[in-house]
């Protein structure tokens, strides 16, 4: 495969798996096909320990059949091997026993705040969000909160978000340019995914770039685009790109 | 026991404006659209709506004019049918107040309700600004600790309304599949509404093994209603109705 032939959900999916370590516990939302290929992604491959949580609440659901409507669903619940509910999953993580949360969101800054509330003023806002869902208290309590926003321009990656509906641990956020991960509570620039550059970032970034080095993302591999085409033969994590 | 089998139209009439009415389901999955659409066509006003997750229920109550106030963490059709836009534009010509939460804020304002307590403490929303704009927010000190923590106000709904897959005629409600908040919902709302697929007979639940999740006596009303969540989806009953959705989201398009 070419560098620039690798597709922004393949890369995207991928980068996002590879945050999970084995035996880690693990969490998407809705609205959420990206995080959710990643974690079974992960439990085929590198991590098989890991716990796939989710709003249903079906714990470590097997080979289950996605579905373009919904990650929230009963998909995720009929092949589960055991029930453990969403306000279940809120309770572990404020008790520090959630690893990783998957999140997004529309605007961020460079210290990793989040906004996914108002553009403009919270009661008679510009624009109304869809909101945080668990953002506001995963994002604090969760060990790392791993973002993915399939936007990467100026206006998602800004120097001040409008509204802090969130901030705290997060660790990395995935885009469809790069990985930015967090360091001494600033975002710099881990890797630059392949057929993009570091100007090109830096373009369409709002804050300014910082990385120590210059990287390319490890494109993904043969084995993983195997298990990405069996786990999700619809190729729903292109959904956000439609 | 109290046999409590209604019409739709009269269970949704004892819904008086402006009541708080806590919805089942999250986004797309067994929501109660039967029951929104009744609603709509009553014309209701200013009803003040609770749910974790929201979507086409959350959204066509707003483009009929029902709604004054929104408890919720996340109002969205997800990613393949995308925003509320319906609920967005009522929040932002201000003819519908956003109240946001995060999702585990609404489970925590169920649960003080449902324990008859006036806040639960919660951690992590300290730092966020939802907690300074809202007044159902508020800081707390630990008495033991002195530590700072967030609290959240209660939510007793005054009826929730929740669509099952099965009920019998006394309100006992069983759930299959994913039951989300569906039963603290029951548990923190003054009574429940039911929708549901199938009414069972008077002794199918006491030979069941798996018992209802709602008991009856939470329950005011009962309805038959075959295909309440259409054309969102019921678990183990029938998937979404893409085409219906798509047309209800057009301005002026498709039935509400």
């Amino acid at each position: 495969m070419r560098e620039s032939a690798v597709r922004p959900g393949d890369m995207m999916a991928v980068e996002l798996s590879r945050l999970i370590h084995n035996g880690d516990r693990v969490f998407h939302g809705v609205s959420s096909h990206l995080p959710m290929i990643a974690v079974l992604l992960a439990r085929h491959t590198h991590a098989p320990d890991a716990v796939h949580l989710n709003i249903p609440g079906g714990v470590n659901p097997e080979e289950p059949v996605l579905r373009s409507w919904t990650s929230a669903g009963d998909e995720l619940w009929e092949p589960a091997v055991a029930a453990f509910p969403l306000m279940d999953v809120f309770d572990l993580s404020m008790r520090g026993g959630l690893d990783v949360a998957f999140l997004s969101g529309v605007q961020f800054d460079q210290e990793g705040r989040v906004n996914a509330s108002v553009i403009g003023d919270y009661r008679r806002p510009k624009v109304r969000l869809p909101g945080g869902a668990g953002s506001a208290v995963l994002i604090p309590t969760a060990k790392r909160a791993v973002i993915w926003r399939t936007k990467h321009d100026r206006r998602t990656f800004t120097e001040k978000v409008d509204f802090i509906t969130a901030r705290g641990h997060v660790s990395d956020i995935i885009t469809p340019l790069c990985h930015f991960a967090m360091r001494e509570g600033k975002l710099i620039v881990e890797s630059v995914h392949p057929g993009h550059t570091l100007a090109e970032v830096a373009e369409n970034t709002g804050f300014p770039v910082q990385y120590y080095e210059e990287r390319e993302t490890v494109p993904p591999t043969e084995e993983e685009m195997r298990w990405l085409r069996r786990i999700d033969p619809r190729d729903l994590r292109s959904i956000e790109f439609g | 026991m109290e046999r409590k089998l209604f019409s739709l139209e009269e269970a949704l009439t004892s819904v008086p404006d402006g009541a708080l009415v806590g919805l089942g389901g999250n986004t797309l999955n067994r929501a109660p659209m039967a029951a929104v659409r009744e609603m709509i066509r009553q014309g209701k006003k200013n009803l003040r709506l609770v749910k974790t997750a929201g979507g086409m229920d959350i959204d066509l109550l707003c483009r009929a004019g029902c709604v004054s106030t929104v408890d919720a963490g996340f109002i969205s059709y997800e990613s393949e049918f995308g925003l509320c836009s319906f609920y967005r534009k009522a929040v932002q010509k201000g003819e519908v107040v956003a109240h946001e939460h995060a999702c585990y804020t609404v489970i925590s304002a169920l649960r003080a309700a449902s324990c008859g307590i006036p806040f639960m403490p919660v951690r992590g929303l300290q730092v966020s600004d939802l907690r300074k704009v809202n007044d159902y927010f508020a800081d707390v000190k630990d008495p033991f600790s002195g530590e700072t923590l967030a609290a959240v106000k209660a939510i007793a709904p005054d009826v929730s309304v929740v669509h099952v897959q099965e009920a019998d005629a006394f309100g006992n409600a069983r759930i299959w599949g994913p039951v989300y908040e569906d039963a603290l919902l029951a548990r923190a709302s003054r009574r429940v509404i039911v929708t549901a697929e199938r009414i069972v007979g008077d002794g199918y639940f006491a030979a069941q093994r798996e018992k209802p999740q709602i008991p009856g006596f939470l329950v005011s009303h009962v309805v038959s209603c075959p295909r309440g969540a259409a054309p969102c989806a019921c678990a183990e009953e029938y998937g979404i109705d893409g085409e219906a959705i798509r047309a209800a989201r057009t301005e002026g398009g498709g039935q509400p």
